[in-house]
C-alpha cells in the first residue's frame, strides 16, 4: 500500500512537471507580458528553480510533517484550501453511491429473474443509455429542464443551511452522477445473479422444492452481492471522473473541480496533495473491499 | 376679463405642465433605495485582487469597487474620454506652464478600510511601487510602461502631490483615470494587496475563496456621504458558461459577468428572460494576427502584404460575432472609439477595401513569389486552445486558402502560449489584445513600441516611434487625431499586427438593478459600483 | 513439427467460439439487442470510412451566409454558428470518435495484454513490479490521469488518444494477468512445457489465444468509455482540437451558447455520442454473453 502511494507520488510529481508551463508562466500569461527577470524571481521565490529531486524531497518531507505548503494562487495554506472541500465532494459521492445501490441492485435482480422478458430488455436499454450519455450533457439537460419548467436552478451558490437543505441541494447532481453508476451496478447485479442462478446449489434448492421467490432473493442475491461489492469499490474511484464534470456543471465547490482548476493553474502544492489524498482513498477502499470479500466469501481465506 | 382668464388659464396650464414634468422627472430618477446584496457571477478565479499586478478584467471587475483613483472616468458616461474625467481622491488638478508637471490637490478626511488616514504619501508610494523604485516589489508589473515618462512624484504636505514628466503627455490623465490606476496604501505590503486588498473605495474586501466566491461589503465610512447604496457585492465564480447563464435566467444572479456575453448568448438570455436588460458594446479588445517578421517565410514584406490582402474582415465579423463587431485599425473605430480611423481613411489601406480585388492582387503577388494553386505555401497558424482564439483562427485558415496559403491550426495550451511567442516559435499567431483605455499612447507604445514587453512581434519602426512621441505631446485634440490616424494607417500598411476585428460583447442585468452603466470603449474602467442600487 | 502434434489442444470451450461462425450467428439471433448494437456500430463505421463520399458539405468550411440555420432541406441537421453543416461534421466526427475510441482502446489493450501476460506468466519479481505499476495507474482516477496526460502532451489528436489509452492499461492488464495465472497451471501448458517448448512460445501460442475472449469483452466496454472520456476532456477544454470535428467539442462548446436559440447544436452531437456508445455497449453485452463461457447455458 505504501509502495503504491509512493509510486503515485512520483508519478503525479513527474507528470505535473511535464505539463508545459508553471505557475509563473500562467500568471504572466494572464498579464499578457513576459518579464524574464520578474518571472525568474517569482520562480525562485516559489522554489521552482531548485532541482526536481530537491523539490520532490521537500514536498515529501513536508507531507510527512503535515505541512502541505501554500497554494500558489490564493497564497493560503494548501491544507485550508483542500480540507473544507473534501466533505462537499464526499457528500455528493456518497449520495451518488447510495443512489446507485438503491436503484441498481433491485433493478438488476428483477432484470435477472425476468431474464429475456420485455421488462428485462426495457431495464437493460435504460441502464445502457445511462452508460452511454456524456455526464456533462445529462447534467446540462437536467439544469435546463429545471430552469425551463420550474424556474429554479439546483446549483451551489451558497453553503446549504441544515441537513435537508443539503440533501435537497446535492440530490439533483448526485442523481446525475448516480445514473451512470446505478446503470453499472444494475448490469453487474444482473449478470452476477444470472451466474448464481445457474449454479448447482440453486438448482438443488429448486429441486428440493424451495419456492422460486425464496431461491431468487435469499440464496442468489447473497452470492451475487460479492462481485457487486467489488464493482462499487471500483466505481467509487471511477466516480471521480463523473464528479469532475458534474461539479463543473452544477458549480459545486468540491475537490474534483478544484483539482481541474489547480491543474490549469499549475498549482503544484494543491494538485500533488489532492491527488495523493484521492489515491489514498482509492487504495483504502480497495483494501476494505478485499477485507469485505474475505468476510463475504468463505472460500477465500488468506494464507498466513 | 377674457384676456385675464386666458392668462390665468395659461398660467395654470404652465404650472400643471411643470408639475407633470417634475413628476415625470421623479419617476425617471427614482429615489435610490439602500440595502441589498448585488450578485454578479464571475467567469473564473482571478489570478489575484491586486489590480496593479494584473492585466485582465477578471481582476478589475471585482476589485475596482475596493479602491479609488486620483481621478476617474465618469461612471455613467459610456464613452471614456479626456472630457469625462472626474475628481476622486484628487479634488482638482492643474498642469504647469511647460505642461511637464501635473499637480493634484487631495481630498482630506479620507480613511483606508483599516482606519488609517489617506495622505499624499500613499499616492507617492503607489507610483514608486509601479515604477519599481520602492523597497517592496510587485511580482508582476504589467503597466510599468505607462509611467515611463514620469520622472518623479513629489509630495507637498498631506494634501498635494505632483507628477514630474520628461516631456508633455496629456494622456497621463487618461491613464490615471483608468480602472487600472487605483491608489494603494503605503502601510500594506504588495503581497497582502493580492490576497486581502485594502482601499479607500465604496466596498471593503471581505473574503475570497478559489472557485467559489469573492465577497465585498459596504464601507460605512466611505467619504462620499450616503454611498454606497448596496450592503455588499457577491461574485459567485461559475466557470461553466452554460451553468452561469442558466443561473442568471433563474434569478440566482442579478448581473452576468460584464462584457462576456456573445450576441448569440444574449439572444438566448432574452428568449428565456424577456425582462433582462442587455447591452452589446465594443470592449476595445481587438482580435489580431501576430506575424513572425524575423523568420522565413514572413520576413518577406511582399508575403506579409499578400496575407493581409487575403483577409475578409466582414466575413470574420459575420461568422464569429453574428455581425456584432467593428472593422478598424489598432485603435477602436468610431463612433464608440475616440481615436480610431474613420471609414474613409480605413478604405485606403490594402486589405480593407474590395475583398475580391485585393485577393486578386494578393494571388498575383503569391504567383510572383513562386506559389500557386498546385504549390501552396504551407504554414501553421498557432493560437491559444480557447474557443475565442480558435474560432477566428479556423476562419482565417479558410480565408488564407484563397491566396494559396495552406495553413494548419496549431492549438497551444494557455500556459505555453506566450513562452512560445517569446521564443519566436511561430509563423502566424492569432491573438487578442485588450486595451485598458481608449488612448493612442497606451496602444502605440504598448503594442508597437520598440522594446515594449507586449510588442510580441518585435515590430520596431524608428520613424514611427518618433511620430508616437510627437502625437503624445500634442494638446490640440483635433490635430492629434489626424496624426494618430496617419500612424495607425502606417502600422496597418506595415502589417505590424493586422487587426481582424474589434468585438462587441454584452452584459445583461435584471431590471431591478439600477444605475448600471457599461462603458462603450473599454472593459476595464466602469466598475466602481458606488451608486448602484436594487429596486426590490 | 512432430512436437506440436503432441501438444494437447487448448481448452475446448474457447476453441468452439473461435472456430464456429454458425454458432456466432446463432448467438446473434439469440441476442436481438446485440444485433441492434452491431447495426448501429456498422452505420458509424461506415460513416467514418466513407465520410468524404457521404457527407454533403466540407465539415470545416465556414460561411457567413449559412450561420445558425435550423434543420431543413439544404442542411438536414442545421448549421453551427460558423456556418458549418452539422450533419457533415457529425459524419466526419465519427471518424475522430472512432479513431479516438479504437486507437486508445487498442493501444491500452496491447500494452495491457503485454503487461498482464508477462506479469501473470513469469510471476516472481517481474509480476511484483508490474503489479505495483498497475496499482499506481489504477489508483489515479481515470479522468484525472487523462486530464494531466492531455495537458502534458499538448492538444493534438494523437496525444488525446495516448492520454486516454494510458489510464485504460491497468484494466486489461489485471484481467489478462488473472487469466494467465489460471491458464499457467492448465494441463496443456504443463504438457507443452514437458515436451520442451520455450516459455515465450508457450505464452504466445497457448496462453495468449485463450485470453482473447475476456479481452474482447473488456475492449468493447472500453471503446464506449474512451469515446465518453474524449467528450469529457473536450468539455474541460482538453479534447481533440480544431479543426477536427470531434463530437465532444461540438457538444461541449455549443451547449453553452445556443440552448434556446439553436437547440439542434446541442441535441444532435449529443445523440451521436450517446448512440455510438449505446451501440458499442449493446454489442459488447452480446459479445460477452457469447464469449464468456460461464454465462452460457
Amino acid at each position: 500500500m505504501l509502495l503504491t502511494l509512493f509510486g503515485i507520488s512520483v508519478l503525479v510529481f513527474v507528470m505535473l512537471r511535464l505539463v508545459p508551463g508553471n505557475i509563473a508562466d500562467i500568471l504572466f500569461d494572464a498579464a499578457g507580458m513576459i518579464d524574464t527577470a520578474d518571472k525568474a524571481k517569482l520562480e525562485h521565490d516559489l522554489g521552482l528553480d531548485k532541482p526536481i529531486v530537491v523539490q520532490y524531497g521537500e514536498w515529501i518531507n513536508g507531507l510527512a510533517h503535515g505541512d502541505l505548503g501554500y497554494s500558489y494562487v490564493s497564497e493560503k495554506p494548501a491544507i485550508d484550501e483542500i480540507l473544507p472541500r473534501i466533505p462537499i465532494t464526499a457528500k455528493l459521492a456518497g449520495l451518488a453511491l447510495a443512489f446507485s445501490v438503491i436503484f441498481g441492485v433491485p433493478l438488476g435482480v428483477i432484470s435477472a429473474v425476468k431474464q429475456n422478458t420485455v421488462l428485462d430488455y426495457f431495464l437493460r436499454v435504460i441502464s445502457l443509455s445511462g452508460l452511454s450519455m456524456p455526464a456533462f450533457w445529462l447534467g446540462l439537460l437536467i439544469l435546463m429542464a429545471c430552469v425551463a419548467w420550474f424556474g429554479f436552478i439546483p446549483i451551489y451558490t451558497d453553503p446549504p443551511k441544515g441537513f435537508w437543505d443539503a440533501l435537497w441541494l446535492f440530490s439533483v447532481p448526485a442523481a446525475a452522477v448516480g445514473f451512470r453508476s446505478s446503470a453499472l451496478v444494475m448490469r453487474l447485479t444482473r449478470s452476477a445473479m444470472l451466474e448464481v442462478l445457474r449454479q448447482d446449489y440453486i438448482r438443488t434448492a429448486r429441486a428440493k422444492g424451495a419456492s422460486d421467490r425464496t431461491v431468487n432473493y435469499r440464496h442468489a442475491l447473497r452470492n451475487a452481492l460479492l462481485p457487486v461489492v467489488t464493482v462499487i469499490g471500483i466505481e467509487a474511484a471511477f466516480l471521480m471522473g463523473g464528479l469532475i464534470v458534474t461539479e463543473t456543471v452544477f458549480n459545486i465547490p468540491g475537490i474534483a473541480r478544484f483539482l481541474v482548476e489547480a491543474i490549469r493553474w499549475r498549482d503544484y502544492p494543491i494538485v500533488q496533495n489532492l491527488v495523493m489524498f484521492i489515491a489514498a482513498v482509492a487504495v483504502l477502499i480497495n483494501f476494505l473491499i478485499d477485507l469485505l470479500y474475505a468476510v463475504l466469501d468463505p472460500r477465500i481465506r488468506y494464507a498466513g | 376679463m377674457t384676456a385675464k382668464l386666458t392668462a390665468l388659464a395659461a398660467a395654470v396650464m404652465a404650472v400643471a405642465s411643470i408639475a407633470v414634468a417634475s413628476i415625470a422627472n421623479v419617476q425617471a430618477a427614482e429615489q435610490p433605495k439602500h440595502g441589498g446584496i448585488l450578485r454578479i457571477f464571475h467567469r473564473e478565479t482571478p489570478p489575484s485582487l491586486s489590480i496593479h499586478e494584473e492585466a485582465t478584467f477578471s481582476v478589475n471587475i471585482p476589485a475596482m469597487a475596493i479602491f479609488n483613483n486620483l481621478i476617474i472616468y465618469d461612471q455613467h458616461i459610456p464613452q471614456n474620454s479626456i472630457d469625462t474625467i472626474r475628481p476622486e481622491l484628487a479634488t482638482s488638478w492643474a498642469w504647469d506652464k511647460s505642461n511637464t508637471a501635473l499637480t493634484f490637490k487631495l481630498r482630506q478626511g479620507v480613511k483606508w478600510h483599516d482606519g488609517v488616514p489617506f495622505t499624499a504619501k500613499d499616492v507617492k508610494c503607489t507610483f514608486d511601487l509601479l515604477q519599481g523604485k520602492a523597497k517592496d516589489k510587485f511580482r508582476k508589473d504589467p503597466r510599468k510602461g505607462w509611467y515611463d515618462n514620469v520622472t518623479d512624484v513629489t509630495v507637498k504636505g498631506d494634501d498635494e502631490v505632483t507628477f514630474h514628466l520628461k516631456r508633455p503627455q496629456p494622456s497621463l490623465l487618461a491613464m490615471l483615470a483608468s480602472g487600472y490606476s487605483p491608489i494603494y496604501p503605503c502601510h500594506v505590503s504588495a503581497a497582502q494587496m493580492r490576497t486581502h486588498p485594502i482601499g479607500t473605495g465604496p466596498f471593503k474586501f471581505v473574503d475570497e475563496k478559489q472557485n467559489e466566491y469573492i465577497k465585498l461589503a459596504r464601507n460605512p465610512d466611505y467619504w462620499k456621504k450616503g454611498l454606497p447604496y448596496l450592503d455588499g457585492i457577491e461574485y459567485t465564480i461559475i466557470k461553466n458558461r452554460a451553468t452561469a447563464v442558466l443561473a442568471f435566467v433563474a434569478g440566482k444572479e442579478d448581473v452576468t459577468f460584464p462584457t462576456e456575453m456573445t450576441a448569440a448568448l444574449e439572444a438566448d438570455i432574452k428568449k428565456q428572460d424577456p425582462t433582462a436588460i442587455c447591452e452589446l458594446k465594443p470592449i476595445n479588445v481587438s482580435t489580431n494576427l501576430i506575424v513572425n517578421r524575423d523568420k522565413p517565410p514572413f520576413n518577406n514584406p511582399d508575403l506579409r502584404k499578400a496575407m493581409a490582402m487575403s483577409l475578409d474582415r466582414k466575413a470574420f465579423i459575420d461568422i464569429i460575432l453574428q455581425g456584432h463587431g467593428d472593422i478598424g485599425g489598432s485603435l477602436l473605430p468610431p463612433p464608440e472609439g475616440v481615436w480610431g480611423m474613420p471609414p474613409e481613411v480605413l478604405k485606403t489601406i490594402p486589405g480593407y477595401g474590395d475583398v475580391k480585388k485585393d485577393r486578386e492582387e494578393a494571388r498575383a503577388i503569391m504567383k510572383k513569389l513562386g506559389y500557386g494553386p498546385d504549390k501552396p505555401l504551407k504554414i501553421k497558424v498557432s493560437t491559444r486552445n480557447l474557443a475565442t482564439y480558435r474560432d477566428p483562427a479556423v476562419v482565417l485558415i479558410d480565408q488564407l486558402k484563397t491566396v494559396y496559403i495552406q495553413a494548419e491550426l496549431e492549438p497551444v495550451e494557455s500556459g505555453a502560449w506566450f513562452a512560445k511567442v517569446a521564443r519566436g516559435d511561430y509563423a502566424v499567431g492569432l491573438n487578442l489584445t485588450g486595451n485598458g483605455i481608449d488612448d493612442p499612447d497606451q496602444s502605440f507604445y504598448e503594442n508597437y513600441g520598440c522594446g515594449s514587453q507586449r510588442n510580441y512581434t518585435h515590430y520596431c519602426n524608428k520613424d514611427l516611434q518618433k511620430l508616437f512621441d510627437e502625437q503624445s505631446q500634442m494638446t490640440d485634440v483635433a490635430k492629434r487625431k489626424k496624426l494618430v490616424w496617419e500612424i495607425d494607417k502606417k502600422i496597418q500598411e506595415d502589417v505590424a499586427r493586422p487587426i481582424l476585428f474589434h468585438a462587441r460583447t454584452g452584459t445583461c442585468w435584471k431590471p431591478y438593478v439600477k444605475n448600471m452603466t457599461i462603458m462603450s470603449n473599454s472593459s476595464y474602467n466602469g466598475y466602481r459600483f458606488e451608486d448602484i442600487w436594487l429596486d426590490k | 513439427m512432430a512436437v506440436t502434434e503432441i501438444v494437447p489442444a487448448p481448452a475446448p470451450k474457447i476453441e468452439r467460439v473461435e472456430t464456429s461462425w454458425s454458432r456466432l450467428r446463432y448467438y446473434a439471433a439469440a441476442h436481438p439487442l446485440g444485433m441492434i448494437g452491431a447495426a448501429i456500430m456498422v452505420v458509424f463505421v461506415f460513416a467514418a470510412i466513407f465520410a468524404n463520399f457521404i457527407s454533403p458539405y466540407d465539415p470545416i468550411a465556414t460561411s457567413a451566409a449559412t450561420t445558425l440555420k435550423p434543420p431543413g432541406a439544404a442542411h438536414w441537421l442545421g448549421t453551427d454558428a460558423m456556418g458549418r453543416d452539422i450533419l457533415s461534421r457529425i459524419i466526419y466526427g465519427a471518424r475522430i470518435s472512432l479513431a479516438v475510441g479504437l486507437g486508445s482502446t487498442a493501444l491500452g489493450c496491447v500494452v495491457g495484454v503485454a503487461l498482464g501476460l508477462t506479469s501473470g506468466y513469469l510471476g516472481g519479481w517481474v509480476d511484483l513490479v508490474i503489479q505495483r505499476v498497475v496499482d499506481v495507474l489504477q489508483a489515479m482516477p481515470l479522468l484525472v490521469l487523462a486530464l494531466v496526460m492531455a495537458a502534458a502532451l499538448g492538444p493534438a489528436l494523437n496525444n488525446t488518444i495516448l492520454a486516454i489509452a494510458i489510464p485504460l492499461i491497468p484494466y486489461s492488464a489485471r484481467v489478462i494477468r488473472s487469466n494467465t495465472l489460471a491458464l499457467r497451471e492448465q494441463p496443456f501448458v504443463e504438457a507443452a512445457r514437458a515436451v520442451g517448448m520455450s516459455e515465450f512460445r508457450i505464452a504466445i501460442r497457448h496462453v495468449l489465444p485463450n485470453t482473447v475472449a475476456p479481452l474482447i469483452v473488456i475492449a468493447t466496454a472500453q471503446l464506449g468509455a474512451a469515446i465518453l472520456t474524449e467528450a469529457s476532456l473536450s468539455f474541460l477544454g482538453l479534447g481533440v482540437p480544431e479543426p477536427h470535428p470531434s463530437w465532444g467539442r461540438m457538444l461541449s462548446e455549443s451547449a453553452a451558447e445556443y440552448v434556446r436559440t439553436a437547440p439542434w447544436l446541442v441535441i444532435f452531437p449529443g445523440i451521436a455520442i450517446s448512440l455510438a456508445v449505446f451501440g458499442t455497449n449493446l454489442f459488447g453485452d452480446a459479445l460477452r454473453d457469447i464469449l464468456d463461457p460461464r454465462l452460457r447455458d
